[in-house]
């Protein structure tokens, strides 16, 4: 019996000591980080090369941080990335950090996604907030707390067909114009119509939603509780759109239109205007008309503001590197060369001041138009920092869409506007402070 | 001890039932998330949810985790000795928590774990003070743990949730089967908490039962006490009786031969009548004392006050001086050194028939011997008198002599001497004395 405990004794000893030496002398494994992206641009432009940014400054980041690897999964389209991103947090499988598209930041906050960055901010390899533009770092902000990090904006812009505008005459606006100029431009337009099918058109595509940004308001608060539908300066820009679209009389105005060269504005993103600014892309998309851009009218009340459209970057909070993860997420997000070779090739704008601003980055940029367009380099860092950042929050898409139904009702029951806004902005909150 | 047996089967049955429904809450919060995300309902979940769910294992691994040392504990609880009331304490206080990080980790989807514990804990726990405490603690926490009250210190994604990505006949198929489960649960414990008031119960009757025959018993041994304490009455009684008999017969009988004498004398020889008056004075005054001494003591003056030997010679001598008759003393035994009940025994054997022989006997000649043969001692003494007349019954003073050795161990034998001997009495008692030391049996 006492030797058959001893024969046993001794056997867990050298399976004890086996053990301890296999753990001591393995091999030294690579800390992995995984990065969540989308492949393509988010602006929904061609871009043929939408991981030559991030690659190289992966292997940046890789040189600099020996023993430490980067892999992301390739290949998911934009459309997708969300329920991606989403079955992953499902699956207790989320990247260590990952892309936050605009729609997603509000979901990805509430649900406790994202780990707060404030800490690694001001911590010892933090970063100095004034190096971004206001309203792109605001758009990571959820309650106080910073979220994620701006890695491209794009701003509405006004597109303009200068083709069109020098048929009527019309001399080219410029960039801080107001609703004014724009209400008399169509109103120009409108009345030299001939009464025949075909004819052109002021505007197409503004919406009173891309309009009250540049009557100082927004539709909801920033925390997402509150709707300020009723409010004076939101129900002058539906007003506003109203009386434009009271001028195509009772036709409505397509995409068509625009493409064939019948309307003289349309907004667009910031991207569009670069992703077809250039050849040749220019003269396939619009090629019967020369075309330019002008920052967004300026309403009564507010300024040449446009809304502001940010993909972000943020860490998950059940990262266990989180540490390294904000020294990748720096070298995406506020690293200057990583941002202006995204700058370069991308159709986004980069949220970092030092490089958007960068004269000999927008000469290369601009080369084409400059000199013949009056959107120039300097209009840029002016959209920038005016621009304001559109809310997000989980239960936007809901509201905008209860927003939308009771406007285009009011509109058209021709009952008091006021009135039926207020009634419909107390639904909307009553349905924010539920859901929020 | 079959009570205790159905006890433990109905606490095994419940930790089966729990096992089962926290392997259900684990799977389906487990595989549910797996199921949307591959389904592309992941993003609809997430807005739903309100927050990202803890990874699927998670529940699985820490529910499990918790649960196997808590059915550990509560099984091997009845093997914890009782006299560790610290050790028992930390266990009950142990078993508590684990039921309580369980309910956690299970999200508070179930809590009727910790009726499972309740009904466990109260059915152990003997003091009273214990038993309220581990129910009011535990009924505390099965209130708290009410999955709307708990969730909002405790966030977390609601079961009909998860059940509602499910088509609704499996909904149904799973719901039933929890229902079922916690209601079997449920009467489980209800059933454990009858059995056990019950055995309670029939315990309380079977202690007083045994109260009842302890206070019977307790009566009777009254009873036999009392009893006792009438026979020791009795036995003292006869011995005073045997001691008036001993030193107020003897005293008497002098006083009347002296006197019969001093009657004869007093005309023919006043002198000697005189004389014989003296002697009658002196016998009547140590009767007195011995009378006096048998109130106190209980015990002859003349051992009271001399050595054994001696007050053998000074009786005899003083009975040859009070009597007519003529006393042989011969003394055989060496050192007469006896235990005092031994003397007293041995004295009141002489001095009894000594005086029988001159009352009952007219004996003109008596002789003493004490002869020792090893331990043996044998008192002898033989008369010339007319004896004992035949059919006559033995009288007191020879039944108390009896009685005196046989206490002791020894015996009496007595009877008439054949004619052809020189007829008479003769009376011999045996005895072995104690060695000295040697305790009263």
């Amino acid at each position: 019996m006492k030797r058959r405990t001893a024969v046993l004794l001794g056997a867990a000893a050298v399976a004890a000591a086996v053990g301890i030496t296999a753990v001591l002398c393995r091999p030294r494994q690579d800390t992995v980080l995984h990065l969540g992206v989308f492949s393509g641009s988010y602006w929904g432009t061609p871009n043929g090369s939408s991981y030559q940014v991030l690659d190289d400054a992966i292997s940046r980041f890789e040189s600099s941080h020996p023993g430490v690897r980067v892999e992301y999964e390739s290949g998911i389209p934009t459309d997708e990335y969300s329920e991606w991103l989403s079955g992953k947090l499902l699956a207790g499988e989320e990247p260590d950090l990952f892309f936050v598209l605009p729609e997603d930041f509000g979901l990805l906050a509430e649900t406790g996604a994202l780990a707060p960055l404030d800490w690694l901010i001001d911590g010892q390899n933090g970063l100095e907030r004034s190096i971004y533009y206001d309203a792109c770092l605001q758009a990571g902000l959820y309650e106080g707390s910073q979220l994620a990090l701006p890695y491209e904006s794009a701003a509405m812009v006004m597109f303009v067909n200068r083709t069109l505008l020098e048929e009527y005459g019309i001399p080219m606006p410029e960039n801080d114009w107001t609703w004014d100029d724009l209400y008399t431009i169509c109103r120009t337009i409108a009345t030299a119509q001939p009464d025949s099918t075909q004819r052109d058109y002021g505007i197409y595509g503004y919406t009173w939603q891309n309009a009250l940004y540049a009557n100082g308001s927004t539709l909801f608060s920033e925390d997402g509780r509150q709707c300020y539908l009723s409010d004076s300066r939101v129900t002058a820009a539906i007003q506003f759109v109203q009386g434009l679209n009271a001028l195509d009389a009772g036709y409505t105005v397509t995409a068509q239109d625009f493409d064939t060269g019948h309307v003289a504005f349309r907004p667009f993103l910031f991207s569009e205007y670069r992703a077809y600014q250039p050849y040749p892309w220019r003269v396939k998309k619009y090629s019967s008309f020369v075309w330019d851009c002008l920052r967004m009218p300026a309403g009564p009340e507010g300024g040449n503001t446009s809304e502001l459209h940010t993909v972000q970057v943020g860490i998950s909070a059940r990262s266990s590197h989180t540490e390294l993860a904000w020294e990748l997420l720096c070298s995406l997000c506020a690293d200057e060369v990583t941002q202006g070779q995204l700058f370069l090739q991308s159709q986004g704008i980069s949220p970092l001041r030092d490089v958007t601003e960068n004269t000999a980055l927008l000469n290369r940029i601009f080369a084409e138009t400059q000199g013949t367009s009056t959107f120039n380099s300097a209009a840029i860092g002016e959209i920038m920092r005016t621009a304001a950042t559109v809310p997000q929050f989980a239960a936007r898409e809901q509201a905008v869409a209860m927003a939308e139904t009771a406007v285009s009702g009011a509109l058209a029951d021709n009952a008091s506007l006021t009135t039926s806004l207020a009634a419909a902005q107390r639904e909307i909150d009553l349905y924010l402070q539920n859901t929020g | 001890m079959k009570q205790d047996k159905t006890l433990r089967t109905l606490r095994g049955l419940m930790l089966a039932i729990n096992l089962v429904l926290v392997v259900y809450y684990s799977l389906i919060r487990g595989l549910t998330p797996l199921r949307v995300a591959a389904g592309f309902e992941a993003r609809d979940f997430l807005a739903q949810a309100g927050m990202v769910p803890a990874p699927p294992w998670q529940m699985a691994v820490l529910s499990l985790g918790v649960f196997i040392p808590l059915a550990v504990l509560m099984l091997g609880k009845d093997h914890l000795p009782a006299d560790r009331p610290a050790l028992r304490a930390s266990v009950f206080a142990a078993e508590i928590l684990l039921a309580a990080a369980e309910v956690i980790t299970l999200d508070f989807y179930y809590r009727a774990l910790f009726l499972m514990v309740l009904a466990d804990l109260v059915s152990t726990v003997q003091e009273r003070y214990g038993r309220v405490c581990i129910i009011a603690v535990l009924t505390l926490l099965y209130a708290l743990s009410d999955y709307d009250i708990a969730s909002a210190v405790f966030p977390s994604i609601p079961m009909r949730q998860y059940l509602s990505y499910y088509t609704d006949g499996y909904h149904s198929w799973f719901s039933g089967v929890e229902s079922l489960l916690t209601s079997l649960h449920v009467l489980l414990f209800v059933v454990f908490l009858v059995l056990l008031f019950l055995g309670q119960k029939a315990e309380n009757t079977r202690v007083q039962q045994l109260n009842a025959q302890l206070q019977e018993s307790y009566r009777q041994l009254q009873e036999y006490a009392d009893k006792t304490a009438h026979m020791a009455e009795l036995r003292e009684r006869n011995r005073l009786a045997r001691e008036i008999h001993d030193t107020l017969g003897h005293t008497l009988t002098g006083i009347i031969m002296t006197t019969d004498a001093s009657l004869v004398l007093m005309d023919a020889a006043p002198d000697q009548a005189k004389q014989q008056l003296q002697l009658a004075n002196r016998t009547a005054r140590e009767g007195l004392n011995d009378v006096r001494r048998s109130i106190n003591a209980l015990r002859p003056d003349a051992l009271e006050h001399s050595d054994f030997a001696e007050a053998l010679e000074n009786t005899i001598e003083k009975f040859c001086l009070t009597t007519s008759a003529r006393v042989t003393y011969v003394q055989n035994a060496g050192e007469l050194d006896f235990a005092p009940d031994e003397e007293e025994a041995i004295y009141r054997v002489i001095q009894e028939s000594l005086t029988n022989g001159v009352r009952h006997g007219q004996a003109r000649n008596i002789e003493v011997r004490l002869d020792r043969e090893g331990d043996q001692l044998t008192i002898t003494v033989r008369d010339d008198g007319i004896g004992m007349p035949a059919g006559k019954k033995e009288g007191f003073g020879l039944r108390h002599m009896r009685e005196r050795l046989e206490l002791l161990h020894g015996s009496l034998r007595y009877g008439n001497r054949p004619a052809e001997q020189g007829g008479g009495f003769e009376l011999t008692a045996r005895l072995q004395p104690r060695q000295k030391g040697e305790e009263n049996i």
